[in-house]
């Protein structure tokens, strides 16, 4: 193999991983978008309940003997899916109980529109869970276990025989899931009724209210969706990702560097703002030692935010 | 069929309603006119839910309107068109019609109303997957009208409709008005700045300063009054003066 | 400043001989650990509290400026052999430094951006630091001389008394931030930054000098603390915890004052660290679960922390910024004693300000197209035209709110464009808002404080100029009044009162009139006839015209962004292009009636 050709297949290496990687983070951004999207409000526990959805696909996967009835195939995705609805009942009741306390129309006329007390108030959410989740889950590195993970397809060879790509299963079936996940959501955000009154809530709440949305329901919709999205997220990454309780620093700038990319406000954009970061990150350790891979990250972060804070796909929606 | 009592409301300390009093009956087209801040939207607010009052009570249709929770009221039959149109910047024209046709005479009706807000404003009907935000200043007027509409409601609040118009899209935002007010007799209850336009149109109008409702009467009564002529619509007295001085 | 004199520090004396007392009996060492901390957090705490708490941006990530001293004096150490007595000051020009570089670009961002981008930092060099292979340094043991390296680890009280003494320093400094003209700028930035602005004040200066001051003593915390631990490492000093500390003690005690993170650190340091070493092992995140319930309690009970919550119990409320009040109480002093700038009698025909070929587009939409007009000296000027024609864009593009697309616009010989808004309130341009932007929980005096300091270099001369101008719009009655609870008219009075302390020579009105009654116009109308009297220009946008044609020397009508007719009042209303853009048919005929 010549040099070019290694680097020809270094380059398409992670351009693929970063293609699979990317949808994951894009259904995560989704997830956070959505809830910044509808309610204005930073989550600062969105990492955690990423955390909360591995645990939870683990504790699924687990606690109903899923490797023994699904096989150990499809236990995985099965476990990740169904971690979405455990944290979507979580997300409604922390809506109920909490947040809701200092968002929505209570958070009105309040100074800075409450938004003071939301982010730290997510703050607080945020060290709970990840303490807790220590105290509860230990500090033991977990792992979803799948058989996929030991195997890839061989995409190629081309250029000769020289250069082929290796995708890993679980990687790939966890993108192709994400997919997936990632249009229904958008059959769900564009053509229901549901889907359109949260757009509408989002959009401008009080005229939402002069048509008779209930705007306060719409926001808990959306948080126990978006805390829900994550989860399912989550439960995807960790086929391929161990876990501990503190994982939630690893993904949340990446959330966030996607949410903004994307444009806050935009559901879609969170999208494509996901995948564009999960694809810089991958193609970064062409260039970079893995250690600075979150550090270019952060640096990406703070140029889009410099340069162009209403996101690359996204419209301005920072009103004055 | 809306009559409030009283009301009050106040803000950080601002009153910005005191006691105000004002009867719609089934049928009537009200107008409610009055400097910029004398509380004319904060009146709307209140009975849409999204302002609460010290004070007072609403009553519609016999029932009290504020132990209704506001997003319940538009269902009740009450459509408010908002200050500054507020339509959904980025859902399609017929997407905030759909959003405007939650309550469930609106969704049952849907076909009739669709096709009745398209005969009032053709514009709507071409740009119908257009982006609400892209509209025009009038074309996004039609949109809030005909959102509101979309919800077949027994009462239209209109919000200052001719809000940064030119005066020939508010004229003709008016004859719109008018001619749902007249066709498919909805209660209208206008509030507005342009006072001759709006008492002209009336039946019944109301003159809201500082929170106060100063004046009321039918519409021919108003149009007569010295103060409405003097503060309003006319200016006599004032231009001889205006002019010495700055000679 | 008479600091020294001031009452007010009595409680801190107290507080601080008692700390004292406690830290020289105390033998165990463990509890010492804990007396050292707590101050060593306080003055995290109160780091945080001169930029947030004080200008309202909340940041989290002042770990940032914790690690980085802690690294620099530790480095400094292991590398350079130079002691912390050095280490520790070196660790805050680091600090300094480093709140520049994040200062510049990162004060472009407003809210939630700016929140969450000073989060990014801190994890940034988090990543960094573990990247260049510090990612466990020990301060090395001088046995030879051991006072010289600060290192006391046989009488752990010294830690507590240098911490102890670093705390009240801090505290001295926070309250001679929050005494002076750079504390009430912030305040004022805090409620709203835009009317701070226009009324003259950097805001932009005084944020960064916050952010530096604020970086200095968070570096000077960190560098205690890594001489305490003798070991740190990136997760410890840059760690998410490390931030969100600071932010939890001030806000447990008190945003805005130097009480709370004193009072944050002092109950939930031993709190935290006594339930990590109780249940530690068993519990390894109890500490992180305190600190997480400790916000949300705090949020949602007492929104603004225990100290205002405790006071609001046994005083009542009096103003939320009784503390500065205090100090810049002068509304008892002989009002005039500095009499406001008296300016020429108006020499009639001398331009002012001259705009030419202004032109504004947002998007596709052109809010003001190609405008021209000038105004002399000594007249007032009413702008009318019917909503959205651009009037309120007009004055936003002549105090530098935005930036004109083209077009020049010259004031007395100073060419506008360009120029920030505090710059061009120097130059002597007042101006007040369509939607009344007051600092809501400061006094009225204090409002109107902050609009003198552009005139007034000295804080109590400013305070003069203050009295001076409530005097001339007849608020001085209500000068101690929270401007919170005033009604609109006194309100309306306020901003221009703020807009009269800076001296200006023109006065730009939005909407003054806007929701007042008619006597209440006719008081207004008497208050700015008065200004031109003391030769002030006026330009006032109005839509009361039945007030307009009382008022104003001449008409400037806008439409869609254009100017369609100017000239004398009478003349202007009868222009059949007015009558139709604006006034519209029915109006015209009835004015003849």
């Amino acid at each position: 193999m010549s040099g070019g050709e290694i680097l020809l297949e270094n380059f398409l290496q992670a351009l693929t991983a970063g293609l699979m990687v990317g949808t994951i983070y894009g259904v995560m951004c989704v997830g956070l978008g959505l809830i910044f999207g509808v309610m204005r409000v930073i989550n600062f526990a969105q990492g955690d309940f990423l955390m909360l959805g591995m645990y939870a696909s683990l504790y699924v996967i687990g606690g109903f003997g899923l490797m023994t009835t699904l096989g150990p195939y499809w236990a995985p995705y099965v476990g990740a899916v169904l971690a979405g609805p455990v944290l979507f009942i979580g997300g409604y009741l922390l809506h109920q109980h909490l947040i809701s306390r200092v968002t929505g129309f209570r958070a009105l006329g309040v100074e800075n529109e409450g938004h003071y007390a939301q982010l730290i108030l997510t703050l607080g959410v945020s060290l709970v869970l990840q303490n807790g989740g220590l105290i509860v889950f230990g500090s033991e590195p977990q792992a979803v276990k799948t058989p996929l993970s030991a195997r890839a397809w061989e995409i190629g060879p081309f250029v000769g025989d020289n250069v082929s790509v290796f995708l890993n299963q679980a990687r790939g079936y966890a993108g192709l899931a994400a997919i997936v996940i990632g249009v229904a959501l958008y059959l769900f955000i564009s053509r229901t009724r549901l889907g359109k009154s949260l757009r509408a809530a989002a959009d401008n709440p009080n005229a939402a209210i002069y048509m008779g949305i209930d705007v306060d329901r719409a926001h808990r919709i959306a948080f126990a969706l978006g805390t829900a999205i994550t989860a399912t997220a989550g439960g995807l990454v960790a086929t391929s990702y161990p876990f501990q309780p503190y994982v939630g620093f690893d993904f949340v700038i990446i959330m966030y560097a996607g949410v903004v990319l994307g444009g806050m406000g935009s559901i879609l954009g969170a999208f494509w703002g996901g995948l564009t970061i999960g694809m810089v990150q991958q193609m970064s350790t062409l260039v970079l030692s893995p250690q600075l891979q979150n550090a270019a990250i952060f640096v990406i972060f703070l140029l889009i935010v410099l340069i162009r804070p209403q996101g690359l796909f996204g419209r301005s929606v920072e009103r004055t | 069929m809306l009559v409030i009592e009283a009301l009050t409301v106040a803000y950080g300390g601002l009153t910005a309603l005191s006691e105000v009093s004002l009867t719609v009956e089934a049928g009537q087209f009200v107008a409610i006119v009055g400097p910029n801040g004398a509380g004319k939207t904060t009146l709307f607010k209140t009975i849409s839910g999204t302002v609460a009052p010290v004070s007072g009570r609403i009553t519609y249709e016999g029932r009290d309107l504020l132990a209704v929770p506001p997003p319940r009221r538009a269902h009740l039959g009450i459509a408010h068109v908002p200050e500054g149109r507020q339509v959904f910047a980025s859902l399609s024209v017929l997407e905030n019609l759909e959003m405007g046709a939650q309550p469930a005479a609106g969704r049952a009706n849907w076909t009739r109303n669709i096709e009745r807000i398209f005969a009032l404003f053709p514009v709507l009907a071409e740009r119908r997957t257009q982006l609400a935000g892209t509209l025009s200043g009038g074309e996004q007027q039609m949109l809030a009208i005909g959102r509101g509409l979309a919800s077949s409601p027994r009462v239209l609040l209109l919000d200052e409709p001719s809000m940064g118009l030119a005066p020939a899209v508010a004229d003709m935002i008016f004859e719109r008005i008018g001619e749902i007010h007249r066709d498919d007799g909805v209660t209208i209850l206008l509030v507005e700045q342009r006072v001759a336009e709006a008492l002209e149109s009336c039946d019944h109008g109301y003159v809201l300063e500082t929170g106060r409702v100063v004046l009321e009467g039918p519409h021919q009564s108003l149009l007569a009054d010295e103060r409405v002529k003097r503060a309003y619509l006319g200016m006599c007295r004032c231009r001889g003066r205006g002019r010495a001085r700055a000679n | 400043m008479g600091l020294l004199r001031d009452r007010s520090l009595i409680p801190i004396g107290l507080f601080a001989a008692a700390y004292l007392g406690i830290a020289l009996v105390v033998q165990n060492s463990y509890y010492l650990l804990i007396l050292t901390l707590v101050p060593i957090w306080a003055v995290m705490g109160l780091s945080w509290n001169v930029l947030s708490g004080y200008s309202g941006l909340i940041s989290f990530g002042h770990a940032s400026f914790f690690g980085l001293g802690a690294y620099t004096v530790t480095l400094a150490m292991v590398e350079f052999n130079i002691t912390p007595w050095l280490g520790i000051p070196l660790g805050m020009v680091v600090g300094v430094v480093a709140a520049v570089l994040i200062g510049v670009p990162t004060f472009r961002l407003r809210g939630h951006y700016f929140a969450l981008s000073m989060l990014a930092y801190p994890l940034a060099l988090l990543y960094i630091f573990q990247w260049l292979g510090y990612q466990e340094v020990t301060q090395p043991m001088k046995r030879d001389n051991p006072a010289a390296f600060m290192q006391f680890h046989d009488d752990l009280r010294v830690y507590a008394v240098l911490a102890l003494a670093m705390m009240v320093v801090v505290i001295l400094v926070s309250l001679r931030v929050e005494r002076s003209r750079f504390g009430m700028s912030l305040l004022a930035i805090k409620q709203n930054e835009a009317a701070a602005e226009a009324a003259g004040i950097d805001t932009l200066k005084w944020k960064m000098l916050a952010l530096m001051l604020s970086g200095a003593i968070a570096a000077a915390a960190g560098g205690l603390y890594s001489v305490v631990q003798v070991l740190i490492t990136p997760e410890s000093v840059f760690g998410m915890l490390t931030s969100a500390q600071a932010l939890i003690v001030t806000l447990f005690g008190g945003v805005g004052t130097v009480w709370g993170p004193v009072i944050g650190a002092s109950v939930l340091i031993p709190l935290s660290e006594g339930l990590q070493a109780e249940l530690g092992s068993k519990l390894p995140g109890i500490q992180g679960v305190v600190y997480g319930l400790a916000i949300i309690i705090i949020i949602l009970v007492a929104p603004e922390g225990v100290f205002w919550k405790v006071r609001d119990r046994l005083v009542g409320r009096r103003g939320s910024v009784a503390a500065a009040q205090e100090t810049v109480a002068v509304s008892s002093a002989p009002v005039g004693a500095v009499p406001h700038r008296v300016l020429p009698a108006p020499v009639g025909g001398r331009t002012i300000l001259e705009l030419t070929g202004v032109s504004k587009a947002f998007g596709g939409l052109k809010a003001v197209q190609d405008v021209s007009f000038a105004v002399e000296q000594g007249m007032i000027l009413g702008i009318i035209g019917p909503n959205g024609a651009g009037k309120t864009t007009l004055f936003n593009l002549l105090n530098g709110f935005l930036k004109t697309d083209a077009g020049t616009v010259k004031f007395e010989g100073h060419d506008l464009i360009g120029l920030k808004t505090n710059r061009v309130c120097r130059l002597g341009i007042g101006r007040t808002f369509q939607v009344v932007r007051v600092f809501q929980r400061m006094t009225v005096l204090q409002n109107v404080i902050v609009g003198a300091y552009v005139a007034e270099a000295d804080d109590a001369r400013a305070a003069l100029l203050a009295c001076d101008a409530l005097a001339r719009v007849g608020l001085a009655d209500h000068a101690d009044a929270l401007a919170g609870g005033l009604t609109n008219k006194q309100l309306r009075l306020l901003e221009l009162a703020r807009a009269l302390a800076g001296q200006p020579k023109l006065l730009l009105l939005d909407e003054t009139l806007a929701g007042l009654a008619h006597g209440e116009i006719d008081d207004l109308l008497e208050v700015i006839r008065g200004l031109r009297q003391d030769g002030i220009t006026v330009v006032i946008i109005e839509h009361t015209m039945h007030a307009m044609v009382r008022l104003a020397d001449r008409f400037l009508v806008l439409d869609h962004g254009r100017v369609l007719a100017s000239g004398l009042p009478g003349d202007v209303v009868e222009d059949p292009n007015v009558v139709e853009a604006y006034l519209g048919k029915k109006w015209l005929a009835r004015a003849r009636h």
